[in-house]
């Protein structure tokens, strides 16, 4: 019986740590999978939970200021849009009119702050057949560039 | 033509895997053809490892000369494809990969059948018959839902080749690695379900096993690596490990394997634990197919995922036949099992070993859980909520690191009942001295906890093992009066077992270092810079210099050129790239790193301006002792060959 007593008080203690350790990490690491439409039905407490919002970026609505490389714009799912603050360095997807996921925290303002941007891949992409010209007319060759 | 003789082979050895099945059956049954059929069951094993490599050739050989009229060909080659790709693409995307696989799984089977044409002889036919299973399963997958061998018309000019995120040398080797410690895992789930099946549970088949889950641990291991290698070396993200969910499914298996290995020495020696190492063995195995499942069904979105099909939903029906027959069987069993359960004492070697396989266990769960939230709260609270690697490194950090502390104490403490003169003699000079090595770091500057407790377990182990090991080789010194590295070798080869797991832990734990260091101590800038300008991230310097492009025969490739200075050392020029591949929307970043055992300095080029070329946007990161992560894998691949050696002495089985 002893030993059954013991057993079980070994479990129970390996099992609460256990827990304590999941419920720790859950609670910091959350990230809420949502649309425009659902954050702003959530009338959250700002900065509360950390969201991963998708979308796309409206249309005219992007102010860029590369100097100190901030990106302010909307993020909309045709229904509703959230105003969205964003430094750093988006991914090359990133344009007017693409879609986004963004992820972050509503700041006291109601702006929703994104530490990430990740560009949505479309799927019936089709590349240009002679790949990116853009790119060829504007980049001197090796030669040039050591100049 | 190719398509069609690529397809009977798979065929014929799904008819051979049938009889695979059976023949065991009419084995058991028979008294009088027994050898006869013994023969037919492994002449069985043998066409099927014959038509499943005839049918992975017909497909390289397709791949190798590309032959469009094949679907799976002009999906994953093209005309411009080096010939090694083109071969890389067998295992490039789903219908390739399965097939690599099975042909994995036969040779495995193969090699069983050959080695063990006399030992063995009442399990072997059933080991043979699990394999038979596992193999038609997937034959029949590959022939009926994912056929590789599917036929293209109208017949397409050029292909589409692979990913060219997959076009690397690390494609050759990381993929075949990580499937073969897969399909290692069979061998002893087809050894524990014939023993299950038979009732023959003496330790025998466990003696067999060990050596066969060594071999699929180790491939498992080093898969992991090379795919952390890969991922750090090529991803761009300066990372290695991200707790992707396809991750996550080649690191599960690796966690109930390892503590299959520690807790079988506990059933050698004191018939403890049968149950749970079988079920460890069973878990491991599950796992594998688990993973396949998470990763074909496309049901968590992960940048390994392949195109979802009915594929993903068949595993998971074969899961639930592997652990409801494995399980089933065991609980039919368990009566024969009854094993000592009595723990003498606590502190000793056995509850070392216990307390390991708690530890490693609980791991595999917090990550199974971590990896599945997204589904668990998709379906208790519909909503999805993803849980990303502050979870699992919040959770998973406090457990590893006991198991580096118990990496330290259960090698050396005693079998049964540690006495005090037992820890004295051989943990007080390690903890004196680790703890003076973690009093010195916190001198230093290693302030913060986890980093501080890390880096003086790591110590602690390091001094176990090297003092340990100086006793031993001092004792023989003294006693038999060999010079001091022939006594070593002396040791090595009398006790392989003991000392390739020292060399596996030595190993293990500068991979941890490797971990603690970059995890706690990484610096990451970025900046947008002008030509000329320079970034200082402490000790180095990176200046800007040149921003050119260059036309490569796939793609068009825009190099930044920026001169590094180490405290004012000249390391010379770096250059990141961009790469623009006409069929990929977004560019793919080329990043470049120096290493040193101290720190790594890793670039990519983030941006510039197409118009000037004056620009460019750079992120620079500081990463220290990354590099002793890949010396520790180096390290636990020479222990794991030294305990596979075979050494003279026989006494090892």
């Amino acid at each position: 019986m002893n030993r059954r007593r013991r057993f079980i008080i070994g479990a129970i203690i390996i099992l609460a740590a256990l827990s304590y350790l999941i419920y720790g990490g859950v609670k910091e690491a959350m990230v809420y999978f949502i649309t425009p439409t659902e954050l702003k039905a959530q009338e959250a407490i700002p900065g509360d939970k950390f969201y991963r919002v998708g979308g796309m970026v409206l249309a005219g609505s992007l102010k860029k200021n590369l100097q100190s490389r901030t990106f302010q714009f909307q993020l909309t799912d045709g229904v509703q849009t959230i105003p969205v603050y964003y430094q750093g360095v988006p991914p090359d997807l990133f344009r007017e009119g693409a879609g986004a996921v963004i992820e972050g925290r509503v700041r006291q303002d109601g702006v929703f702050n994104a530490t990430t941007i990740m560009a949505k891949h479309s799927e019936e992409y089709s590349p240009k057949k002679e790949g990116h010209t853009e790119l060829r007319s504007f980049l001197p060759g090796k030669e040039q560039g050591a100049r | 033509m190719t398509a069609t003789l690529g397809y009977t082979c798979l065929i014929l050895a799904l008819a051979l895997a049938l009889w695979g099945i059976l023949a065991p059956i009419l084995y058991s049954n028979s008294t009088t053809h027994q050898q006869r059929i013994f023969t037919a069951i492994r002449l069985g094993i043998v066409g099927q490892f014959v038509f499943v490599t005839l049918a992975a050739s017909t497909l390289i050989y397709a791949l190798v000369t590309t032959d469009f009229s094949i679907q799976y060909v002009a999906f994953n080659t093209t005309r411009n494809t080096p010939v090694y790709y083109r071969v890389t693409g067998l295992w490039g995307a789903l219908e390739g990969s399965l097939l690599l696989w099975e042909w994995i799984l036969i040779i495995f089977s193969a090699l069983v059948a050959w080695i063990y044409k006399d030992q063995h002889r009442d399990l072997v036919p059933w080991v043979l018959m699990i394999f038979s299973i596992v193999s038609a399963f997937f034959l029949a997958v590959i022939a009926f839902a994912s056929n590789p061998f599917e036929i293209m018309s109208p017949i397409p000019a050029d292909g589409r080749g692979l990913n060219p995120l997959l076009e690397d040398a690390n494609m050759l080797t990381h993929p075949p690695l990580l499937y073969t410690g897969f399909v290692g895992l069979t061998v002893p789930f087809a050894f524990a379900m014939a023993a299950l099946i038979t009732g023959k549970l003496d330790e025998r088949w466990i003696v067999t096993t060990r050596k066969w889950t060594l071999i699929a641990w180790f491939f498992l291991t080093l898969g992991n690596l090379v795919g952390a290698w890969w991922s750090y070396h090529v991803l761009g993200w300066g990372g290695y490990w991200a707790w992707d969910p396809v991750e996550n499914a080649a690191f599960m298996p690796w966690l109930p394997a390892t503590a299959f290995l520690h807790s079988i020495q506990v059933q050698e020696r004191r018939s403890m634990l049968k149950v749970w190492n079988l079920s460890l063995i069973f878990l491991a195995f599950s796992l594998t197919i688990f993973g396949t499942f998470l990763t074909r069904s496309g049901i968590l979105s992960s940048i390994h995922a392949f195109a979802s099909g009915p594929v993903g939903s068949l595993f998971l029906a074969f899961l639930a036949f592997v652990l409801l027959s494995s399980f089933g069987l065991l609980a039919y069993r368990s009566g024969q099992l009854k094993g000592q359960p009595e723990l003498d004492a606590v502190v000793s070697r056995e509850s070392a070993f216990l307390l390991n396989n708690v530890v490693l266990v609980s791991a595999l769960f917090t990550i199974f859980l971590g990896t599945i939230f997204p589904l668990l709260s998709e379906a208790i609270v519909g909503v999805q909520v993803s849980v990303g690697a502050p979870y699992f490194n919040s959770v998973t950090a406090p457990l590893f690191l006991f198991l580096v502390f118990l990496m330290g104490v259960g090698p050396m403490i005693a079998w049964r009942k540690a006495s005090w003169d037992n820890l004295r003699r051989n943990f007080l000079w390690p903890c004196i001295v680790s703890l003076i090595v973690g009093m010195g770091l916190f001198i230093w500057q290693i302030r913060s906890f986890m980093p501080l407790l890390g880096f003086t377990l790591i110590a602690f182990v390091i001094f176990t093992i090297l003092f340990d090991t100086w006793a031993a080789v001092r004792a023989r010194h003294r006693i038999a009066g060999e010079g001091l590295f022939r006594a070593l070798r002396t040791l090595v080869s009398r006790n392989q077992r003991r000392y390739a797991g020292l060399v596996v832990h030595l190993g293990v734990v500068l991979v941890v270092m490797g971990i603690v260091g970059s995890m706690s101590y990484s610096v990451e800038r970025e900046a947008t810079m002008q030509r000329g300008e320079t970034l200082e991230v402490d000790p180095y310097t990176v200046r800007f210099d040149a921003i050119s492009g260059s036309e490569q025969p796939t793609h068009f490739r825009v190099e930044g050129n920026f001169r590094v200075f180490n405290n004012g050392t000249d390391l010379g020029t770096m250059s990141p790239a961009l790469k623009f591949y006409p069929s990929q929307k977004s560019p793919i970043g080329r990043a470049v790193h120096h290493m040193t055992l101290g720190s790594d300095l890793y670039l990519i080029l983030s941006g510039f301006s197409e118009l000037t070329q004056n620009q460019a946007t750079l992120k620079v990161l500081v990463r220290p002792l990354v590099s002793w992560i890949w010396v520790g894998g180096l390290v636990m691949t020479l222990g794991t060959i030294i305990a596979i050696w075979p050494m003279r002495r026989k006494s090892e089985q």
